[in-house]
């Protein structure tokens, strides 16, 4: 959730030292990424690979390939060349996305590269099968420039019935993601910019609500300006915030329509420019701290670091603030020293906090409900219903300042976001297969459910190896 | 424009007012210098993302300083400052700096050159920049031009289509490689 483009201006150093339980809170997590890694490493080498195709029709003998090969299939394409729209009926398409990287921005690890993104993109496919019951197919590709990637993607899209963008760097993913968009007749998401907003923005209303505020009467600071702020920016307008009372923070400084930077802007970056242009009204200028002054919200998605934002920053805010540290591994201030500083409500990217602000609460229910509309597009009406569906299955175990979004185990919310979503892509026109609301989650609620079963059962059937013991002389060859 | 300077022939005739626009448009002042070489920096380094060879120097804010007094003086140059209205009444909000220069070899025998028009971007797409050339150009006709140029970095697609929409077509190309 972190965005590398977006560091704060560095914060002023106090000349303090932090408390020490900070400070061995800290390494002790170091630690135990550092352990994670060796592991992942290890089982990586074990398994090589998280997924693998697997037939999903009966093949009772080499006889059955006339049916789904040559000869038998020709007729299939056949009835497809007729009316391209049966490609989604007669093969795996409905149900499969393309999990696309140029790895220019792979998780907080920078350009990376495709070869070096596959991991995380069978990460991610995994993640698609397992939580949202989709097909994914992790593809990382080697291009030169954003018209490369459109290109290829545009060529791709025939194989699938949506396509997810993902790790791919600010500010050139939006204008990915637009075109794309434009040009394809599938829906495109980029979890970055999508999946974290909507989440942020899902955490955020019931905050609001536990909070006693209303989205037209706060005053938000946004500290990071990349792919997830600027959608979250976007979403808020959307919802109703008064621009004027929104100011962005990045590495420098405050956003405003006379900052030096801002014809730059206009060249490179005109999703930015145009929030220099929209927000901050009052025209506040210089560090985070000057706008963080009276403000009711602060939405970080900067970079880790836990003295990017310091306890006279949380201080000089509103009474009762709400405070997302939302980089990862390490949030921008650690939770513990936001609520003694005065913070209402914190949530951050870390499944080890309370209110973990995670795509994955997002995108496997946002592509169920869509592939399962059949939905051409991905709206922002649809991403805002999915938000709104979310916060509802929080409220529905009752908000608390530690229970601001539903836990990944909460897992009955999903199939109802999905739901959400199919009927929002019924109601705005886009959908291909109408359904109704009770339908869209009975088939939710079978797909998202069948991958766990299909787990255990691979596990019991000893097809998937069970995990070996950990440590460095455990490892085995297959 | 029917103003005219019955003291100094060659200083610019104060625009026209026009109260479609968030602007009040008046000839520069030595005074005004301090806060058009800012908004002058800016648009260097607009440039500058165009071209390396559009390079802006280190020295350029004193550079911006001196040429600016020089057209100030020069009967050939002209400098018109755009002042705000409401909050930004009295502040420079854009400019334009152009000169005329004399064509010894075409007719018509000279030419008003636009050498700089820059807004901050609050003013932008609202009509101002049409209004400033408009009122540049009857300025130039004024001090004698009987064509108008515009001057910008080739790459300056933005600009490119400013003009073209606005009936300019380019006439000479200035190519550039590095020695």
């Amino acid at each position: 959730m972190a965005e590398s483009s977006a560091s704060p201006a560095p914060a002023g150093r106090s000349g303090r030292r932090r408390p020490r339980t900070t400070r061995s809170a800290a390494q002790r997590r170091e630690g135990e990424t550092d352990a994670l890694g060796r592991r992942s490493v290890e089982l990586s080498g074990y398994y090589q690979g998280k997924i693998e195709t697997v037939p999903k029709v009966p093949v009772r003998s080499l006889a059955d390939f006339a049916l789904w090969y040559t000869p038998g299939v020709a007729a299939v394409s056949r009835a497809i060349q007729a009316d391209p729209d049966l490609s989604f009926d007669l093969t795996g398409r409905w149900n499969t996305v393309a999990i696309v990287t140029d790895g220019s921005r792979v998780l907080g690890l920078g350009d990376i590269g495709p070869r070096a993104a596959l991991p995380v993109m069978e990460g991610k496919a995994l993640l698609f099968k397992c939580l949202g019951g989709v097909d994914a197919l992790p593809i990382p590709i080697q291009v030169s420039s954003p018209d490369q990637f459109i290109a290829t993607v545009e060529a791709l899209s025939p194989a699938f019935g949506g396509i997810n963008l993902e790790d791919i760097a600010s500010p050139k993913c939006f204008g990915i993601l637009e075109e794309l968009a434009k040009r394809l007749p599938i829906p495109v998401w980029h979890d970055d910019q999508l999946g974290t907003a909507a989440a942020t923005v899902a955490g955020l209303l019931n905050a609001l609500e536990l909070t006693r505020r209303s989205m037209s009467g706060i005053r938000t600071v946004l500290l990071g300006a990349g792919a997830a702020n600027l959608v979250t920016a976007r979403l808020l307008l959307a919802l109703g915030h008064d621009p004027h009372s929104l100011t962005l923070v990045d590495q420098r400084g405050i956003l405003h329509a006379e900052r030096d930077d801002v014809d730059e802007l206009m060249l490179r970056n005109p999703w930015k420019y145009r929030f220099a242009l929209r927000t901050n009204g009052g025209g506040r200028t210089g560090d985070l701290a000057a706008a963080l002054k009276e403000a009711d919200v602060l939405l970080a998605a900067s970079t880790p670091n836990p003295d990017t934002i310091r306890p006279e920053h949380i201080r000089s805010m509103a009474p009762g603030p709400i405070v997302f540290a939302l980089a990862n591994p390490v949030p921008e201030i650690w939770p513990d020293v936001a609520r003694s500083a005065g913070a209402a409500v914190v949530a951050t990217g870390r499944s080890d906090f309370p209110n973990q602000v995670n795509n994955s609460l997002v995108f496997p229910a946002v592509f169920r409900g869509i592939l399962d509309a059949r939905a051409r597009s991905i709206p922002d009406e649809v991403v805002l219903v999915a938000a709104r569906e979310l916060a509802r299955g929080a409220a529905r175990k009752g908000l608390s300042p530690h229970h601001l979004l539903p836990t990944m185990q909460e897992s009955a919310v999903f199939p109802e976001v999905a739901a959400a979503v199919g009927d929002a892509a019924v109601r705005l026109g886009i959908a291909g297969k109408r359904r109704t609301h009770d339908e869209f989650l009975e088939r939710a609620t079978t797909l998202m459910g069948r991958p766990a079963r299909l787990v255990r059962a691979l596990a019991r059937a000893h097809l998937t190896p069970p995990m070996p013991r950990g440590g460095p002389r455990d490892r085995r060859t297959r | 424009m029917t103003a005219s300077n019955e003291t100094n022939p060659h200083a610019p005739s104060p625009p026209s007012e026009n109260p479609s626009v968030p602007i009040h448009l008046r000839p520069a002042r030595e005074a005004d210098i301090p806060a058009l070489v800012p908004l002058l920096l800016r648009l260097k380094r607009l440039n500058e993302e165009f071209d390396p060879l559009l390079k802006v120097r280190d020295d350029a804010g004193e550079q911006g300083r001196a040429v600016l007094r020089s057209n100030l003086a020069d009967p050939k140059g002209l400098v018109l400052a755009a002042e705000g209205v409401g909050a930004d009444k009295d502040k420079v909000v854009g400019f334009v700096r152009a000169i005329v220069r004399e064509r010894p070899f075409y007719v018509p025998e000279f030419e008003g050159v636009i050498l700089d028009i820059y807004l901050l971007p609050l003013y932008r797409r609202r009509g101002v920049g049409e209004y400033l050339l408009r009122e540049v150009s009857a300025a130039l006709k004024g001090k004698g031009a009987g064509v108008v140029t515009a001057e910008f970095p080739a790459q300056n697609e933005i600009a490119s289509r400013f003009y073209a929409k606005r009936g300019f077509r380019p006439i000479t190309a200035i190519h550039a490689r590095s020695l």
